[in-house]
């Protein structure tokens, strides 16, 4: 092949409504912003720009290291719903399992009679089991009980979520500093900085492998072909031969567990301790839920959606510090581009034979 | 060409009144195609045209523009003289036309009446008023001579008398013009002796019937002229009384047909699929097949036919492993298979080409080589360049569906393009290319030419001729009987869950009136 054919078909791949439709989004939700903030008598430009700064600027790009810090959870939990939204299960329980994993690796961390050199992977691994686990118990629901998983998976985010704090306000509570969270695990359990003086820990590269080992599973193995034909159409795996209630357990379990390992290295990484409300405040669940669904499920989509949100809320921060802009309109950012995002198939590309759906709603007989 | 243009200028001027229905210059484009290029069609009232042409010839697209579904890009509309520019179906219907479709548009649980007159109903202080609407929809049914008792409730009619429910539905709102797609693909013989006394009738009383279908051997017989699209033009348009099959199927395919393949006789071997005494319910828990026994061999092709919903898809289902048995048994080759997965059975030498090829046999938002390796993926005994542990060979796959492609003739730009994309027709191929491929000991074909044009069912019978004559097993389950006589060793006629009948091949082929005694069996009557 020349490369000038190369060329040709990476300007195809660059162009193709798959990766436009989303800089459109972008664009258009910038734009709105501008008008928002026009509207409430601040200035768009100088917003941008200090939010642009508090995303990737600092002194020694100190705000480069706390996006990055940020975007290791976000994309981490973007990848938990992506590996299982591929084969058409979405798991809306990416809270409780993340709760559930940072408590396990606390517990395991802080009372297990292990060696220090043990400790630190079986924290790990407890964390991604507990979140494995609930994930399956949803699973189970909805195979045995006929809980639709989408309502299993929600539920079980407040027993997760509550349990915890019940055990970090009470039992396992470290009385002595005043705050609802558990003692401060051993320091051969904390997972090494990245950098000195910045939150970026080992987790990142931890999450940065996932993402890129998921994206190979997905297009290049045998079970990731039988993940995505369930996904696109599962009557049709299921004729082929899949075992597609296999196939399901199999998923859930695994979104549950990157989400529980994922809540395991920010209780490791980041706090050394497991703090209430510490997972959920943030909504790193429900940031990576809508970076799963704005990537299309795809592992390197999640890893560029989850960025962007990343640096759009620490650009938050920068905007109120440099602009006085309120840190709530960063929120208001990120909902306008999930909604522009969704519309992407009816506002940038017209619409034919609209009426067809129309033809099909009467019941056929 | 210059002889049906002819025609064309010969009816117009015969008749001094504008034609009820005309179409000048009709474009439709799509990306990428041009469906409906400058078409002109002019019917008269009281006429029954046939719309023929393969699949993707446009007709589909044609009587979308027609009924308002699309807007044309170009071309003018006119009824009775008078230029529409339709926005919805609502005018089309507003404007005297009426479409029945394919797959029926009813509310089951309401009345006929009530389907009938739903969106217009009778009214008196506010309320429906259901004793005017029986009344009208008596006297409606009367007038046409369309039987059909309007208190029944719809769910518990034949599919036959739901389809005279959607004529009536479309005279209900005064239609002067009826477009029917492909109205006998679900009928029994003698469904469709009825139906066409129907549009007799009505054309009699001076509406415009459209007739979209495949089948040559219906126009001839309802028609008073047929036209021809082919690649979104109008190839002729002929008098059917000056015309043969073999002409309008030259118009069709673009080139003579071969005439259907010689069944070698040849002795059956060893049973490869044993059914015995199965028994499998419905979603709705109704014994749908009731106790059902035979056996393929190994070389022969056996019929499973019947009028559609009488158990053959749930029969065939139970054998692919789709849907369980309650009681009974399938054997494969001698070898239990109740208990084992689809997976299993697959291994054990099972293809199946479902009915449901868009909902079952294919992922439409998948490229071609996704589906072409499909149940292949797995079985790295027979196809060891596909996958290696577990991780897929792109070469590999990219050569086994470049192959495919090639030897099944299919018409695709690249092996990456979305199955959605293709027409009916290439898409059944695609199902038929992988399963033929997996050379199985039993290969299960359900309507494998349903919906497909006449080049491409020729070459899936040739297919499964071929199975047979290596030696293979070949169930057959279609509602097509001229399918089922020209291609099949044995007969078996299903009817309310049961095996009402069989027949021979050489029986059949010593009887003209074989298609009659199979539509006799298949509603329910005794040999």
């Amino acid at each position: 092949m020349s490369r000038f054919r190369k060329g040709a078909a990476l300007w195809g791949s660059l162009t193709a409504p798959a990766i436009t439709a989303p800089i459109f989004a972008v664009l258009g939700a910038l734009m709105l912003g501008a008008l928002l903030m026009l509207a409430t008598g601040h200035d768009p430009l100088a917003a941008y720009r200090a939010m642009l700064e508090g995303a990737l600027g600092g002194r020694q790009l100190a705000n480069l290291m706390a996006t990055l810090a940020r975007a290791t959870p976000i994309v981490g939990m973007g990848l938990a719903i992506a590996v299982a939204l591929r084969g058409g299960y979405l798991n809306l329980g990416g809270e409780g399992q993340l709760v559930l994993g940072g408590l396990a690796s606390a517990l395991v961390a802080l009372y297990t009679p292990l060696p220090g050199w043990l400790l630190l992977p079986a924290s790990l691994i407890a964390g991604a089991l507990a979140g494995g686990a609930w994930a399956l118990l949803a699973a189970g629901l909805d195979r045995w009980c006929r809980v639709p998983l989408l309502i299993g998976t929600l539920l079980l985010n407040y027993p997760a979520r509550y349990l915890a704090s019940y055990l970090v306000n009470h039992p396992l509570r470290d009385v002595a500093s005043g705050m609802s969270q558990t003692h401060r695990v051993p320091e051969a359990v904390e997972l090494p900085r990245l950098i000195a003086g910045t939150r970026l820990h080992i987790g990142a590269l931890i999450v940065l492998a996932l993402v890129l080992a998921a994206a190979w599973i997905v297009r290049r193995t045998r079970v990731g072909y039988e993940l995505r034909m369930t996904g696109l159409n599962p009557s049709f795996a299921r004729y082929g031969g899949v075992d597609t209630v296999r196939l399901g357990f199999g998923a859930m379990m695994l979104s549950g567990g990157i989400a529980g390992l994922v809540g395991a290295m920010e209780v490791l990484g980041t706090h050394h301790r497991f703090i209430d409300n510490a997972l959920t405040g943030p909504l790193y669940a429900w940031t990576g839920l809508m970076a799963a669904l704005l990537a299309g499920s795809s592992p390197l989509g999640v890893l560029a959606a989850g960025l962007f949100f990343a640096a759009v809320h620490t650009g938050g921060f920068g905007m109120e510090r440099g602009a006085q802009v309120p840190r709530e309109l960063s929120r208001v950012l990120q909902a306008l581009m999930i909604l522009l995002i969704a519309a992407r198939g009816q506002l940038l590309t017209p619409r034919r034979g609209g009426s067809t759906a129309a033809a099909g709603k009467a019941g056929a007989t | 060409m210059t002889a049906a243009t002819a025609v064309t200028a010969g009816a117009a001027a015969t008749s001094s009144v504008s034609p009820a229905l005309e179409l000048r210059g009709i474009v439709k484009r799509f990306p990428g195609v041009l469906a409906n290029d400058h078409i002109d069609l002019s019917v008269e009232r009281g006429e029954i045209r046939a719309l023929l042409g393969e699949n993707g010839a446009g007709k589909t697209t044609l009587m979308r523009v027609l009924y308002g579904l699309y807007p044309p890009d170009a071309g003018e509309i006119q009824l009775a003289g008078q230029t529409q520019h339709f926005r919805s179906p609502t005018d089309a219907i507003e404007a005297g036309l009426g479409m029945v479709h394919q797959h029926f548009m009813l509310f089951p649980s309401l009345t006929v009446a009530e389907n009938i007159v739903y969106g217009r109903e009778p009214r008196r202080w506010g309320f429906i008023d259901r004793r005017t609407a029986a009344r009208q929809v008596a006297a409606l049914a009367e007038r046409y001579g369309l039987e059909v008792d309007p208190g029944a409730r719809v769910a518990d009619l034949s599919v036959g008398l739901r389809q005279r429910v959607e004529i009536l539905k479309t005279l209900y709102r005064d239609a002067q013009v009826l477009i029917l797609d492909e109205p006998t693909a679900v009928l029994t013989p003698q469904e469709r002796q009825g139906l066409f006394r129907v549009l007799r009738e009505l054309a009699g009383q001076g509406k415009t019937v459209i007739f979209i279908t495949h089948k040559l051997q219906e126009v001839m017989e309802i028609a008073d002229r047929a036209t021809v699209l082919r690649n979104g033009r109008v190839e002729a348009t002929v008098r059917i009384a000056d015309s043969s099959p073999t002409e309008l199927c030259r118009y069709m395919v673009g080139r003579d047909v071969l005439p259907d393949p010689i069944r070698t006789p040849k002795s059956a071997g060893d049973p490869v699929l044993t059914v015995a005494d199965l028994v499998v319910l419905d979603n709705a828990g109704r014994r749908v097949v009731d106790g059902v026994s035979f056996e393929v061999r190994a070389g022969e092709i056996v019929g499973l036919a019947g009028v559609a919903g009488n158990g053959q898809s749930e029969l065939v289902a139970a054998i692919a492993g789709l849907r369980s048995a309650t009681a009974g048994r399938v054997m494969l080759s001698q070898q239990d298979a109740n208990t084992t997965s689809i997976a299993a059975r697959r291994r054990a030498g099972l293809a199946y080409i479902p009915e449901d090829r868009n909902r079952v046999g294919l992922a439409l938002a998948a490229s071609v080589a996704d589906n072409l390796i499909m149940a292949d993926q797995r079985n790295s005994s027979r196809t060891p360049r596909l996958s290696k542990r577990g991780v897929l060979s792109r070469a590999g796959i990219e050569r086994y569906a470049t192959d495919l492609i090639e030897r099944f003739d299919i018409k695709v730009a690249s092996t990456r393009e979305a199955v959605g994309n293709l027409s009916g027709g290439n898409r059944q191929k695609v199902v038929a290319a992988r399963e033929l491929a997996q050379e199985p000991i039993v290969l299960i074909a359900e309507q494998p030419t349903q919906g497909v044009d006449v080049g491409a069912a020729e070459s899936i019978h040739r297919d499964l001729l071929a199975v047979r004559d290596a030696g293979r097993a070949v169930l057959l389950s279609s509602a097509e009987s001229s399918e089922i006589l020209s291609l099949c060793d044995r007969i078996l006629v299903m009817f309310e869950g049961r095996i009402v009948g069989e027949l021979s091949a050489e029986a059949v082929g010593a009887d003209p009136a074989a298609e009659a005694t199979l539509g006799l069996l298949a509603a329910g009557g005794a040999t």
